[in-house]
Order: structure tokens, then C-alpha cells, then sequence
């Protein structure tokens, strides 16, 4: 037991050791005074009995260092020794160290910062109650063209909850943009809910203020009721507690505040079809409505499409179970019902669904990050058996010495450690201003973005791999050395005999690893910077400089009057507002239009020919988009065949122009001039005539060439006016003129948007800008690192065959053909790794073309500039050390031995 | 160290020591110093440096302990005292000490 006491008491005197001295130096200082007092009580004089009692107790220094000896633990501070002679030893090869700490940080920082927002975006779980089992689910059409998923029909997803047995509860809701005013100033528009009441017993979550939704909030002529989400609360409220209970304008019209829902709870941003992408989505839901069905919704079965759904499967069901039966459900129907549509079911798990849209860019980058933290493995693994091939003789003499394998190992262990604690604290700080980045650059429409934060398990993850990484390849050949006896590396001079050919050939075969990697990364990168370039350079059809939009809602009640009443008015507001904008100094011209371009899909319909019937679903599909006559000379968007609309038509409005998509789509080897087109006013069935071809225009977004039908704004004037301001002015001047001009026609308008055009397209791109600046930074931190690779490993064989290149000088060799030699050297592996990583990324590109728009797979552009780019950096790097060779001096590198 | 004065085994050491406090009671490092050289009669002849090491590898194992006191001069000192387990230590180690004694004994003795 005595040791366990000692060792015991050693380590405790690992701590407090300063104050351990002092009492020693105490206790001797006692010991020599009471010595001296006794030899001056002998009759020694004060120096005389000094002099004796010093030398009969020997040495003090001896003392206290045998004490000490004594008292301390051996390992820690002969870990401490171990350490400092260690960061001597890096500091002596800044290079290396460098390398592998930059190296270290890079990989880690990299891969935790990625790895953090596809965690939380991807990966973490929504705050709901058995999260699992919530589905959203679609309605799936078949015809001819394939399986698309589609929204929901009202009467349709009621069929299915009354008769499933798989389903526990569905809530079926539409999302909007609505303008509230919780005080009567000006309103504004916020993301709102149209809920079934049984919304949040279908999400499992419980309101902290007041109460949710009851059916009878639901009924026919029930008073207005709404539920505030927590940020709506903040938001409207300022968060007073009172809110529950007072009444708030929504659309103009009172409603009361029943709730508020808790902080967590934020409700899933989940499309109405994986393949629309309508502008309500990017608005926050602040605002809960109950539901009241309508006619249309309680007896159409055709049409109405207008819902999404979100289900509850029973604890137990998987998804395919319900799938299987919901889709038997759905055919039984279409079949009884005789449904001119094949109707199926789409359900897909609610997490899955919310990440779709951007989980295949999230996924490359992190594919992108792997990659990066494989070079960045490879790397260090390169650097450490390099050095360890320099330190090899300096191993065999400390060996011959006498150093046990212990103390070889450990030295090794230490320095491999310091390294690796350095990078990793510096990967570690790296991360943290990686995700700050990331979310700096990040579109504000990727979902869940709030709860990014540096993810720990993927921080210790990263910083594990490589540090292991690092150490092990710092330890393993130390190991092996062990086993060579010291003569016979005392005798093989590596310095003289170059690297051994098989840690030569390893290294080689990893720079070459390296190389392809990087070559994958860079045709990525690229791929993605000219998609990009693409994207913002294509002909969009309309020229966006100097317009400024401006968007006014009019959902309110003064507006919102069935038929030609309602539409009057909003006609004649209008025509107002375009009057007070033109009047505006510096304006060129004033349009108004529907939708402000660059939101996404709005009114989607069929196009349906009088003349030509096509079967239900088979017609092409169109966007509706209602302008007035100076929309095309504002936009600078050419017509093609016909004539634009004139002041003429307003009295006799049933006219429409449309794009030459539609033309080629629903009028093939006809000119549609002339032709009409049928239901496509909402409440008048008269048909339109075709008076013009207008150039495609990308105006629902970059990506997007739309089918569009143009029509007149006098045949129906929709309930958001966008004004389009072509102006000399900035937009931040005509900024509030234009507001000022907006609220002066009617104050309780709410003006959503209000920006340059520019700025929308630069908006609507940001996504994409994203992807391709993430992707471009590991492109670049590839390639660095593959760079520092190439240079790492040649400048240290280069450093090792200084004699070799000495008498190579000496007996005649010429500076050129060393610097040839060595830069042959490098050729091999960084050819090879080129061939590598084409492969490689031939076989990628067919999946790349999905992820990247408008990407023809093999670029010859891109390859042979990512290639160029790439052997120029190899050889720039490789350059530094071959002429470093050429320039060896032979005397001296003769003399050295 | 001098001609004519002996080394001193390190378990020797230990041993006297513990004898020491046992016949003196508490002491401080000088006086155990001053008393093994008065009691080895110079012959033994060690630093007295030598004994602190010693000390606090007694105290490490838990034999003596040890308290800041006041010397008969009035300085401060560190006093050692033997504990229990020293007390019982004593025995143990001077059977061990004879045995090996007498070993050595035989060893020396002029053969007959």
C-alpha cells in the first residue's frame, strides 16, 4: 500500500510547488542557523562557524535538487521536458510545422462549420412530439408525362381522414401573405395559416397563452378568431400578455386573438408541390386562422388543388403502410367516382420534405468537405513520414546512445501532439468563424437557419480524424524505425542515399491521391462558378437596371367586392397610383403587373383552346400575369408577332398576348394570333383573343422559362398591384416617393415589397451565389492544400539528397538537368492523380447536371481550366525546391558529411 | 566523502532515523543530524544535507510525520515525530536489518 500513499502524496505535490520550496528553503535555513549558533556557542568566530556548519552539510543545491527528486511525480514533468524540446524541434522546421497546422485547421474548421448547418438544417429533428410520424401529404397524378405530386383537393383529403385507418388525424391548411394591423396604422403583410382546427393537436403542440383552435371557431358565420405564433406575438404585440383576448385587423377585417404558441414551435415551411415554389413560402407563418370550408371546397373533386396537408400516421404505421393504403383509397375513388384524373398518394416524412429543396446542394458540400478533410488527412500523414524519414539517422543515433524505444516513441508522440493540439485549437477557432460566414452568406430562404451553431460532436469529430490522423503517422514510423538496429541506419546514410524507395513510392502514391481529389474539387468548383455565371448572364428577357418595384396589397375589405364592382374599384385604384408615380421627377415609365417578377410561380393554369379541346391534364401549363400597356416597354421585354395592348382595348378587354413558349406549347405549327383562349378570368367566362407573341422572359424566376399568358389588367384587376418605376433616380430616392405616392391613393395599403429590380434578381439568385461561393472556397482550400502537399514532399527529399545533387554538381551535372530530375519527380505523381481524379469526376458530372442549373456535363472550358489551374500550381510549387536543388553549392553540401 | 568514514546504505539510513526519533521523540532535521553523528562517533560520516531526502521519504511512506514547531533556540523548525505505523515499522525493520547483518557477518568472518 506504501506506494499508492507515495504516489499519492507526490501528485499532490505537483500543486502548490512553489510554496513546497519555500518551506524547504525554511527548513535548511533552520538547519544551518542552529549549526552556526552551536558552532559559535564552540568558540567559533561568525565566519569560521558559517564556513563549517556549510560544509558538514554538504552541498545545498544537491539537497534541494535530491529533494525534490524526491518529492515529484517522474512523468509529468518529464512530460513537460518532453513537450518543450519538442516545440523547439518545430520551431527549428517553421515550414513543416506550419504546413500541418494550417493544414490541421483548415480540415477541421471546414468540416465542422459545413457539417454544423447541414446538422441543423438537415439532420436535427423538428421540436414536435414523435416528430416521425408526421407526413406531408400530396395528392399524386398519373398521365401521359409521368407521376407528378400535386396539392391537395379539400373534399379529397376529408375522404381520406374519414376512412383511413392508418392515419391518426390530418390537418389540411392553405399558407398566404395577409396584411394585419394589430392597432389600425399602417398594416402590414405578414405569413398567415388558413387552418382545420385541429392543426396543433396534429403537430402535438399546446398554446402558452390562451387557447388553440375548436371546431366550432371552423363553422359558418363563426366570429373571427386567430392564433398568434410566439414571433408573431413579439412581433405584432411587442409580447404583452393582454394581446389575448384584443381584436387586430387582418385583411381589414376585426378578428379576435384567441392564443399564442410557443417560442419552439415554428411551423414547417413545406411547398405546395415539390416542383412549385410560391412566394408565401418565404414569409414566416406569425398568424393562425381557422379554416371555414366552402362550397367549392365541401363538393369539388375536380380543381380546387389549393391545400397542403400534413398527417399524423398511427403509433406503429410506417409510411409505406399508409402510402399503400392511402393509394388504394385514392384509385378505389377515382374509379367509383369516375374522376377524369388517375388520382395516387404522395406522402413523404415531414423532415424529409422541408430539406428537399436544398439538401442536394447541402449534401455536395459536405461530399465537398469530406474530400477536403481526406486531402487534409493524406497531407499530414505525407508531412509526418517525411519528417520521420529526415529524423530516421537522428533516431538511430539517440538509439545507439543508449535511449530506450520508450523515450524514441515518446518523443515522436510529443511532438506529434503539439502539433495536433495547435491545429485542432486553431481548427476549433476556425470553425466557429466558419459558421459565422456561412451564415453571413447564407439566402435567408434556407429553412431553419436560426439554429445553426457550431455543432460539438462534429467539431470533435473532425478535430478526432485529423488529429489521429496526425499522430498516428507521426508515431508509426518511429515504431518501424525501432526495428532497423542502429548500425544499419548509422550505415545507410539517408542523407546520402536519398529517401528509401518504398516510403519514397508511399508518399508519392498519396500525393497523387491528393492531386485527384483536388482535381475532382476544382471541376466542381468550377462547374458551379460557370452554372452561376450562366445563371446571371442568360438572356432573361427583360432588362432589370433602373426599375424599381414596388408591391401594394389590396386585400382588405374595400377592395375585396365580388365581380365588377369590386374590380372597378381596384381599377380605378390603379390607375391612380400609376398617376402619382408617373408624376414622380426623373421617371421614364410606370407599368403595373400582377406579381412583382422574380417571386416564383403565381397563377397557374391550364391553357384551354375552344377550338382544339385537348383532355383534362393534357392541356400545357401557363402562368397568368395581369399588366397594363406599358408593362413591355418598361421591362424592355421585345414582342415578337402582333401588337401590344392599347388604351383602345380597356373598353372592350378580352384580349391576351403570350410568350413564345406558349405559342410553340399550345399552339404547334399555328400562328396564334387570332385564336382564343378559354376560363381564364376568374369570374367571367369569356374568352380572350390572341392579339400578340411576346419574347420569353424568365420573370418568375432565373431558372424558370415559364409559359405565360399576359392579359389585360381592365378584364380583371388583381388584388396585389406591382408597380414597376423606370426611373434616372436611385432606388433609395425614389424609395419613399414611391411609398409616400402609394399611401397618399389609400393609407391602408401595405407596400410587402419594395426594392430595385437588381436587387430582386440579385435576391432570387442568392441561393445559387451560395453554393457557388462555399463550393469555391473548399475548391481553393483544396487546392492550397494539395499544393502544400506537392511542396512538402519534394522540398524534403530535395533537402535529403543535397549531397546526392552536390556530387551530381561536382561531377559535372548542369543546373537544367537537376532541375529536370527533381522536377520529374514531381510530374509522376501529380500526372498520375490528374488521370485519377478525370475519372472520377466523368463519373460525377452525369450526377452533377442535376444539381447545378443549366450544366452540360463535360465542359471543355471548365476541365481544361481547372486543369491548367492545377499543374500551374503544382508546378510553381514544385519549382521553388528544384531550383532550390539546382542551386545547391557542391563544396559545401560535400562538406557538411 | 572523507577517507576513513563509510557510506551509508539508504534503507540504513531509514532505519536510523526512525531509531533516532524513537528514543528522542519529535526532533527536527539538525538534531536527528547532530545525533546520528554523535552516536556513529564520526565513523559513519554523512552529509547533513543527506537526511532531508530521507525525511520526506519516511513521511512519504506515512512512518513519521511532521508540524512546525519552536526550536529549544527559538527558531522556527520543522519537527518529525514517528506515527503508528513507524512505530511498527521499527521492528520489522531491524529484523530485516539483523538478518542481513549476520548475513554479511558469515560473509566476513575469517574462515576457520
Amino acid at each position: 500500500m506504501d506506494w499508492i500513499r507515495i504516489l499519492l502524496s507526490r501528485c499532490t505535490a505537483l500543486f502548490g510547488r512553489r510554496k513546497r520550496d519555500t518551506e524547504l528553503d525554511d527548513e535548511l535555513r533552520a538547519h544551518l542557523d542552529m549549526a552556526i549558533d552551536e558552532n559559535l556557542r564552540a568558540g567559533m568566530s561568525q565566519a569560521e562557524a558559517r564556513t563549517a556548519a556549510l560544509r558538514s552539510f554538504g552541498g545545498v543545491t544537491q539537497t534541494r535538487e535530491a529533494y525534490r527528486v524526491q518529492r515529484g511525480v517522474k512523468w509529468p514533468e518529464q512530460m513537460a521536458r518532453e513537450f518543450r524540446f519538442a516545440a523547439r524541434g518545430l520551431r527549428k522546421a517553421p515550414g513543416f510545422s506550419l504546413t500541418a497546422i494550417l493544414t490541421l485547421a483548415l480540415g477541421i474548421g471546414a468540416v465542422t462549420s459545413i457539417f454544423s448547418v447541414v446538422d441543423a438544417v438537415l439532420l436535427k429533428p423538428f421540436p414536435f412530439p414523435d416528430q416521425d410520424r408526421l407526413v406531408v401529404l400530396r395528392e399524386a397524378v398519373e398521365d401521359a408525362s409521368g407521376r407528378t405530386a400535386n396539392p391537395d383537393n379539400y373534399r379529397h383529403v376529408m375522404r381520406l381522414k374519414g376512412t383511413s385507418t392508418t392515419l391518426q388525424d390530418v390537418a389540411i391548411f392553405a399558407q398566404r401573405g395577409e396584411s394585419v394591423s394589430p392597432d389600425g396604422s399602417h398594416p402590414q403583410v405578414v405569413g398567415t395559416v388558413i387552418t382545420s382546427s385541429n392543426v396543433f393537436s396534429v403537430l402535438g403542440v399546446q398554446p402558452i397563452l390562451g387557447r388553440g383552435f375548436v371546431e366550432a371557431d371552423a363553422r359558418q358565420g363563426a366570429s373571427p378568431v386567430v392564433v398568434l405564433s410566439y414571433a408573431g406575438w413579439q412581433a405584432l404585440f411587442g409580447g404583452d400578455p393582454r394581446a389575448v383576448g384584443s381584436t387586430m385587423r387582418v385583411d381589414g377585417e376585426p378578428a379576435t386573438v384567441v392564443g399564442v404558441l410557443p417560442a419552439g414551435m415554428r411551423f414547417p415551411q413545406i411547398r405546395l408541390a415539390p416542383s412549385t415554389r410560391f412566394q408565401e413560402t418565404a414569409l414566416d407563418a406569425l398568424l393562425f386562422e381557422p379554416l371555414t370550408p366552402s362550397d367549392r371546397d365541401l363538393h369539388a373533386d375536380m380543381g380546387n388543388f389549393n391545400y397542403k396537408s400534413i398527417a399524423r400516421l398511427k403509433p406503429g404505421v410506417t409510411v409505406s403502410q399508409a402510402s399503400a393504403e392511402l393509394e388504394a383509397l385514392q384509385n378505389a375513388y377515382t374509379l367509383s367516382a369516375h374522376l377524369p384524373l388517375h388520382f395516387g398518394i404522395a406522402l413523404v416524412p415531414l423532415q424529409k420534405d422541408v430539406a428537399s429543396g436544398i439538401s442536394g446542394a447541402l449534401w455536395m458540400l459536405f461530399a465537398a468537405v469530406g474530400t477536403v478533410l481526406l486531402i487534409a488527412c493524406v497531407n499530414l500523414a505525407n508531412l509526418q513520414l517525411a519528417r520521420a524519414v529526415n529524423a530516421q539517422r537522428e533516431t538511430a543515433v539517440l538509439a545507439a546512445l543508449g535511449a530506450s524505444r520508450m523515450q524514441l516513441v515518446r518523443s515522436r508522440l510529443a511532438e506529434s501532439l503539439l502539433l495536433a493540439l495547435t491545429g485542432g485549437a486553431a481548427g476549433a477557432a476556425l470553425s466557429i468563424a466558419g459558421v459565422r460566414l456561412l451564415l453571413a452568406l447564407a439566402p435567408s430562404g434556407v429553412p431553419r437557419l436560426e439554429e445553426v451553431h457550431v455543432s460539438a460532436p462534429a467539431l470533435v469529430f473532425a478535430a478526432g480524424v485529423s488529429m489521429v490522423a496526425a499522430i498516428a503517422f507521426g508515431i508509426l514510423p518511429a515504431l518501424r524505425s525501432l526495428r532497423v538496429q542502429p548500425q544499419a541506419a548509422l550505415h545507410g546514410n539517408p542523407a546520402r542515399t536519398g529517401n528509401s524507395r518504398e516510403g519514397n513510392r508511399v508518399r508519392r502514391i498519396m500525393v497523387a491521391g491528393q492531386v485527384a481529389c483536388t482535381v475532382v474539387l476544382l471541376i466542381l468548383t468550377s462547374l458551379a462558378l460557370r452554372s452561376f455565371a450562366r445563371l446571371m448572364n442568360q438572356n432573361r428577357g427583360f432588362d432589370a437596371s433602373h426599375v424599381t418595384v414596388a408591391e401594394a396589397d389590396l386585400f382588405t375589405p374595400a377592395y375585396d367586392q365580388g365581380g365588377a364592382k369590386g374590380n372597378t374599384i381596384r381599377m380605378a385604384l390603379a390607375d391612380r397610383i400609376s398617376g402619382a408615380l408617373r408624376q414622380l421627377p426623373g421617371v421614364q415609365s410606370v407599368a403595373m403587373t400582377s406579381v412583382a417578377p422574380l417571386t416564383g410561380e403565381t397563377w397557374v393554369d391550364t391553357l384551354q383552346r375552344p377550338d382544339h379541346p385537348v383532355p383534362e391534364g393534357q392541356q400545357p401549363a401557363i402562368n397568368v400575369r395581369w399588366i397594363d400597356p406599358e408593362y413591355l416597354p418598361t421591362m424592355h421585354t421585345p414582342l415578337v408577332a402582333g401588337r401590344n395592348f392599347t388604351p383602345a382595348d380597356r373598353a372592350h378587354p378580352y384580349v391576351a398576348l403570350i410568350s413564345e413558349r406558349t405559342a410553340r406549347e399550345g399552339f404547334p405549327g399555328e400562328d396564334p394570333l387570332g385564336h382564343t383562349i378559354a376560363n381564364l378570368l376568374p369570374d367571367d367566362k369569356h374568352p380572350m383573343t390572341i392579339v400578340g407573341v411576346v419574347a420569353d422572359a424568365r420573370i418568375n424566376g432565373l431558372k424558370d422559362n415559364a409559359a405565360m399568358v399576359y392579359l389585360p389588367y381592365w378584364a380583371f384587376t388583381p388584388f396585389t398591384l406591382s408597380f414597376l418605376v423606370r426611373s434616372s433616380q436611385p432606388t433609395d430616392a425614389l424609395i419613399p416617393e414611391i411609398r409616400h405616392a402609394i399611401w397618399t391613393s389609400d393609407p391602408r395599403l401595405a407596400i410587402p415589397t419594395i426594392k430595385s429590380m437588381d436587387a430582386q434578381v440579385s435576391d432570387s439568385a442568392a441561393t445559387d451565389r451560395f453554393q457557388a461561393i462555399v463550393l469555391t472556397s473548399f475548391g481553393m482550400a483544396a487546392l492550397l492544400l494539395a499544393l502544400l502537399g506537392v511542396y512538402g514532399v519534394l522540398s524534403y527529399s530535395v533537402t535529403l539528397r543535397r549531397q546526392e545533387f552536390g556530387i551530381r554538381i561536382a561531377l559535372g551535372s548542369g543546373k537544367r538537368a537537376l532541375m529536370k530530375l527533381v522536377l520529374r519527380q514531381a510530374a509522376y505523381p501529380v500526372l498520375l492523380g490528374t488521370g485519377v481524379g478525370l475519372a472520377v469526376a466523368a463519373l460525377l458530372l452525369r450526377w452533377t447536371r442535376t444539381v447545378f442549373y443549366d450544366s452540360p456535363g463535360m465542359d471543355p472550358v471548365v476541365i481544361g481550366g481547372s486543369l491548367a489551374l492545377l499543374l500551374g500550381a503544382a508546378a510553381a510549387a514544385a519549382m521553388i525546391p528544384a531550383r532550390r536543388a539546382a542551386a545547391v553549392d557542391p563544396m559545401r553540401a560535400l562538406r557538411i558529411e | 566523502m572523507g577517507e576513513g568514514k563509510s557510506d551509508v546504505l539508504q534503507g540504513t539510513l531509514d532505519l536510523i532515523v526512525l531509531k533516532t526519533l524513537e528514543a528522542l521523540g519529535p526532533l527536527h532535521g539538525y538534531g536527528i543530524a547532530r545525533r546520528i553523528e554523535q552516536v556513529s562517533g564520526d565513523v559513519l560520516s554523512m552529509n547533513q544535507g543527506t537526511i532531508y531526502p530521507a525525511l520526506l521519504r519516511l513521511e512519504q511512506r506515512g512512518w513519521i510525520t511532521s508540524q512546525w514547531g519552536t526550536s529549544e533556540s527559538n527558531r522556527r523548525a520543522k519537527f518529525y515525530s514517528l506515527s503508528r505505523v513507524g512505530r511498527r515499522k521499527i521492528a520489522e525493520e531491524t529484523e530485516n536489518w539483523e538478518r542481513v547483518a549476520a548475513t554479511m557477518a558469515r560473509f566476513l568472518a575469517p574462515s576457520s
